[in-house]
């Protein structure tokens, strides 16, 4: 195996699955959280809205997974100090991120799998199951990135968690993630459109067969969504820090 | 091959006023300990990691092993292996998947990392520890991990950032004893420390570093010269006259309300005298590193000062 890769999945190995290993209920506790929204709004909608419930929770739990990677690193920053230990290595700052989002992902893999289902369940195709898998894909890897690339800027814990929350504001619940994007008025609504979060989310409705936009595509969703992972790969590869300055 | 040159660095650090580092010049030869001497602040930790290739430089340059530390960080960092300052290893952890798992995440094979595993594990006296998660180790041993972490790997130099703070005094001598096997083995060294001790034992060469800047550099033997007189006396402070006690040699407030005389052998009868006469506790012994080290920076603000 490539050596890059071998550490990527050694990392991932030693901060995700060692971790719980040792500690299953964690496991648990993070499986629960995406699912608070859902409970709310399947309640008080009489399931009526359960569809753009749980497109919006897979969504947000994947925008939380990959920023959590920010807190992670944070955390191993300015707390363990291991991630100096990485620096001074041959391990270079990209293969660390990637090996802490897999580790991330872990934690999510039980959440991720029970929304997808239920994306499944409520009216998508086996056949839409590939375009379930490539956006869940892309959003994490793009939210990784920025997780990274953010986490990388702030030199206390505090700013990373208070940082990262407000970015979870801004992607997961101010955009047309749970609710249908016909919602806004046509200004948001194209405003709407340059946030990569809006994409996954009529991605997962398209796959349910909700109506989506005239204007939009599946097409144009995927070109949104790559450009925002190249765009956050190739800042967190330039600009994220990783020697202090 | 000199395994660090550096040449007028400085460091700045953003915010500040003033230099964290001020055009520091070292030169560390190969197979050799290095070990920076100074007061919390001085500099060591910020010039370690400069060197380490985790901090830019504000000023001047360095290379590691021939390599530019700046511009060619990457092949630095194939050749380098690291303890840092305050470190902590992962919690859920034991000692054997922080040094196994770290080994082939440096591209050892699996054979190979499970023999210097136990090799490590062994010498710092884990191996009875190994399957037990760290945050059920103590602190001393949970420094010794990272250590063993940093010695395990194939490098040739090494950064110990403070790597004995916190440990037992057998632990320390464990930790001495893995660092002088590395060392036999042609590695270099570049050590800092609070211990006089530590560095007395340890170095081949020492630089002591001072508000940023190197104030005295040399071996224990050349920095024991820093102070011409061999003998030193500590004596309670009360009464007693500084002018007098100047003509007998120097004269250092320790600010632990002794003051201490740098002097020779035959003043020794003499002061003693004077001590006993006045009824005043006293101590003689040989010139130490420590004693250089507070002549040089010891007049700061735990109040010791050059009286």
């Amino acid at each position: 195996m490539m050596l890059p890769v071998r550490q990527a999945f050694l990392i991932a190995y030693s901060t995700g699955i060692l971790w719980l290993r040792r500690n299953p209920s964690s496991l648990f506790f993070s499986a629960i959280s995406p699912f608070s929204l859902l409970f709310v709004l399947f309640v008080i909608s009489n399931g009526q809205y359960s569809q753009f419930a749980i497109a919006g929770s897979l969504v947000m739990a994947l925008v939380g997974y990959g920023l959590a990677l920010g807190q992670d690193i944070s955390f191993y920053k300015t707390e363990y100090k291991i991630q100096d230990v990485f620096v001074a290595s041959p391990v270079s700052p990209l293969t660390y991120m990637m090996g802490l989002a897999l580790s991330e992902l872990l934690f999510g893999l039980p959440a991720l799998t029970v929304l997808a289902a239920l994306v499944v369940y409520f009216g998508a195709s086996v056949f839409n199951i590939p375009l379930i898998i490539a956006t869940i894909l892309l959003l994490w890897s793009s939210m990784s990135a920025m997780g990274f690339f953010l986490s990388s800027h702030m030199l206390h814990m505090r700013n990373a968690t208070q940082v990262i929350s407000f970015v979870n504001v801004i992607l997961a619940v101010l955009p047309p993630v749970f609710y249908p994007i016909a919602n806004l008025p046509d200004s948001l609504r194209y405003l709407s459109y340059a946030v990569p979060t809006t994409h996954a989310s009529l991605m997962l409705q398209h796959s349910m067969g909700l109506p989506t936009p005239a204007e939009w595509s599946l097409g144009f969703g995927y070109a949104v969504q790559i450009a925002y992972l190249v765009g956050f790969v190739v800042l967190a590869k330039t600009k994220a820090i990783w020697r202090e300055t | 091959m000199l395994a660090i040159d550096s040449e007028r660095l400085t460091k700045r650090y953003k915010g500040s006023s003033i230099a964290a580092l001020n055009d520091v010049s070292i030169k560390v030869e190969s197979a050799r300990i290095f070990t920076l001497l100074g007061r919390n602040g001085a500099g060591k930790t910020t010039f370690v990691r400069m060197a380490a290739t985790q901090l830019m430089p504000t000023f001047g340059s360095i290379s590691v092993l021939g390599y530019d530390a700046v511009r060619q960080a990457k092949q630095v960092r194939q050749l380098i292996s690291v303890v840092p300052q305050e470190g902590r290893p992962l919690r859920a952890l034991t000692p054997w998947d922080h040094v196994y798992n770290w080994l082939q995440i440096r591209g050892e094979d699996k054979k190979i990392a499970k023999e210097k595993t136990e090799d490590i594990l062994q010498k710092l006296e884990l191996m009875q520890f190994r399957d037990r998660p760290a945050m059920n180790l103590s602190g001393g041993m949970k420094q010794k991990i990272l250590v063993a972490m940093a010695l395990a790997v194939d490098a040739k130099l090494l950064f110990l950032d403070e790597p004995t703070i916190g440990l037992d005094p057998v632990s320390r001598r464990q930790v001495w004893a893995a660092i002088k096997d590395w060392k036999a083995k042609g590695g270099s060294i570049l050590l800092t420390t609070h211990y006089m001790d530590e560095a007395e034992i340890l170095s081949d060469q020492i630089a002591i570093i001072d508000k940023g800047s190197v104030v005295a550099e040399g071996t224990i033997h050349d920095l024991r010269k820093i102070i011409p007189q061999n003998t030193r006396i500590d004596v309670a402070k009360d009464g007693l006259d500084i002018d007098m006690l100047k003509s007998y040699g120097s004269v250092v407030d320790t600010g632990a309300g002794t003051l201490r005389v740098f002097t020779f052998e035959s003043s020794i009868r003499e002061l003693s005298e004077l001590a006993l006469k006045r009824n005043l506790p006293f101590t003689v012994s040989p010139v130490t590193l420590d004693d250089v080290f507070v002549y040089l920076v010891g007049n700061l603000e735990s109040g010791g000062q050059r009286a």
